[in-house]
């Protein structure tokens, strides 16, 4: 595997002002089999910092930060944690807590959510 | 009488001894110059080859004989010499013929691949120019690479 080069796309997608962008690392990034490639993903698209990018990580079960890969739900959480402006991301995470299907995705984005709170 | 004291008597019986030495040396018919011995016993000149004799053998049918021999032998070893050589001439060939296909096909391996500055190419800042089409493309191209690569 080309490490770099992937990076570097999957870097440039994410920093592209094109909202197409974000569609790009949705369909192709967090489908990836590869943990490495899924991890860049979500890092790139939690960067964005974009309600459309945040809504893939935390409202799609096995993406993200429900990933079923440890490391790169880990990663998706410790980005989500970075974040300068949380806004968004807990207004998703809440979002998530009272409306989401699925139990799962509800109890990680509750945990997710503690996180921001004892963070911020 | 006369007394006979230990030393005289050991003195009269190497005396004795001696001369008899001196006979026997005297009688042998050895003719053996270097008195070269072979288990204690002299070797006599019978023993030696006489090489006057065998000279007188070698009669002028046998002079043939040897130089015929010779020639043959000569004539082998020069046919031995002669396959060695072709046989290293054909494996020298071959070899050379080896390197030649496999250089011709680095050639062409070579001639197919493309030169390109991918440090630039795969720049962020000038990937993040590119539009998101070609960025796709791109990237299903380095996934399609690593898949095949796990």
């Amino acid at each position: 595997m080309n490490n770099r080069r992937i990076k570097n796309i999957i870097e440039a997608l994410g920093k592209h002002k094109d909202e197409e962008s974000i569609e790009v690392l949705n369909e192709l990034g967090t489908n990836c089999p590869i943990d490495e490639i899924r991890e860049l993903t979500s890092k790139a698209l939690i960067r964005k910092n974009n309600r459309k990018s945040l809504e893939i990580i935390i409202t799609n079960k096995g993406k993200g930060i429900n990933d079923l890969s440890a490391q790169v739900a880990m990663c998706s959480i410790n980005e989500l944690l970075a974040l300068k402006d949380k806004k968004d991301a807990i207004e998703i995470l809440d979002n998530t807590i009272e409306k989401h299907a699925e139990k799962e995705v509800q109890d990680t984005a509750r945990s997710v959510r503690a996180l921001m709170a004892f963070s911020s | 009488m006369q007394k006979i004291s230990p030393l005289r008597s050991s003195i009269e019986a190497f005396n004795k001894f001696k001369s008899l030495r001196k006979d026997k040396t005297q009688k042998s018919p050895s003719t053996n110059p270097f008195g070269i011995a072979f288990k204690g016993t002299v070797i006599q000149m019978d023993v030696f080859e006489n090489s006057n004799s065998a000279v007188k053998e070698n009669s002028v049918s046998e002079k043939f004989k040897n130089t015929g021999k010779l020639l043959a032998s000569a004539w082998v070893s020069t046919l031995n010499k002669f396959s060695s050589i072709k046989t290293n001439a054909i494996a020298f060939g071959n070899k050379l013929k080896d390197n030649s296909i496999q250089l011709y096909k680095k050639a062409q391996e070579l001639a197919n691949t493309k030169i390109e500055f991918d440090v630039f190419k795969y720049n962020v800042s000038n990937l993040q120019k590119q539009p998101v089409g070609v960025l796709r493309s791109m990237l299903c191209e380095e996934l399609k690479g690593a898949a095949n690569n796990e």
